[in-house]
């Protein structure tokens, strides 16, 4: 560090006397003052790392936050969608309608009904007429 | 097509090394400049608190919490920020002492014993003279004409011996002076003009 010169004589005299008590410090004052040094040099790495694991944590613990929000329903909600859904309506009719064999058959032979009076020339039942 | 890729990743491989080893490289650079800077002005610094408070453990403690301040708080600063900011925390933590040293003999004043500050121990005067240190006399004298300096800063103000102690023992400018202080450069010269006409009347005659 750059020091400013001392320009009257008291100045002088004053800045010489400190620094020979400065030079003139005891062995354990100087012992002491190298270990504080020491100290707050092991210091300066020790919060850097704790403040990366505090950063750590919060990160840990947001994510588990939000797999749990997402995760999460309300109870009563479960696979089946919600009455009055209206894009769950048509998959639920067509699951119920596949799942259910006497529905299917009873399509297939109401076809071949119909195809019977068209041939043969009858009015359908509840026809005009 | 693998030949020049080969080439490229070959060029930026050192590069993505060097990238990597940068933090630790810097915090090893940041941690020898500390050290450097720190083993500069721990003695002197040392020297100040002991004035500013006449009791060598309290000052011990004061230099020792600036130091673990600055490490803890401002290592990532410009180094040249370093001393202003070094002898503020400094300052701050010779402020503390005395605020808690005025509580403690408020709280505790009528009790018998010695409080830190009642007086100074100047260290065995045997260890010295046998530490092959300069003649004996004019080491006497020198102590005498500390002590008398010592007391003289003592009876001065808080702030006019503040000042006293950053332009001319420590040598810093005005500015750096005011920007450690907190107050304006006009401010500063005031204290120090008051402060150096205060010493001269007391220590001009008998130096």
């Amino acid at each position: 560090m750059r020091r400013d010169e001392p320009r009257t004589e008291t100045e002088r005299r004053a800045r010489e006397l400190f620094d020979a008590s400065v030079e003139g410090l005891d062995a354990e004052t100087r012992s002491r003052l190298h270990r504080a040094r020491q100290s707050a040099l092991l210091v300066m790495e020790r919060p850097r790392r704790s403040r990366w694991q505090a950063w750590g944590t919060a990160a840990a613990l947001a994510s588990a936050a939000l797999v749990a929000v997402l995760l999460w329903r309300p109870p009563g909600q479960g696979v089946t969608p919600a009455a009055g859904d209206p894009a769950g309506e048509p998959a639920d009719e067509a699951l119920a309608l596949f799942a259910d064999g006497d529905d299917v058959d009873l399509v297939e032979n109401d076809l071949e009904f119909y195809r019977w009076l068209d041939e043969a020339g009858l009015p359908a039942a509840g026809g005009a007429g | 097509m693998t030949g020049p890729a080969n080439l490229e990743n070959a060029a930026v491989a050192p590069r993505v090394e060097a990238a990597r080893a940068a933090p630790e490289d810097n915090t090893l650079n940041r941690a020898t400049s500390l050290d450097r800077f720190l083993a500069g002005v721990e003695r002197r610094a040392f020297r100040i608190a002991q004035l500013a408070l006449r009791d060598r453990e309290e000052a011990l403690d004061v230099v020792q919490g600036a130091m673990l301040r600055l490490a803890r708080s401002y290592v990532d600063r410009p180094g040249e920020e370093w001393p202003p900011l070094f002898f503020r925390i400094l300052y701050n933590g010779i402020r503390d002492a005395r605020r808690r040293r005025s509580v403690r003999s408020r709280l505790f004043g009528f009790l018998p014993g010695r409080f830190p500050g009642d007086e100074d121990e100047p260290g065995d005067p045997l260890e010295r003279v046998a530490g092959g240190g300069p003649d004996p006399a004019r080491q006497s004298m020198a102590d005498q004409a500390m002590q008398r300096l010592e007391t003289a800063l003592g009876d001065l103000p808080e702030r006019q011996q503040q000042t006293f102690v950053l332009r001319c023992l420590e040598g810093m400018d005005v500015a750096e002076t005011a920007a450690v202080m907190g107050c304006s450069e006009g401010s500063v010269k005031t204290h120090y003009f008051r402060a150096l006409h205060a010493l001269r009347a007391k220590l001009d005659e008998v130096w």
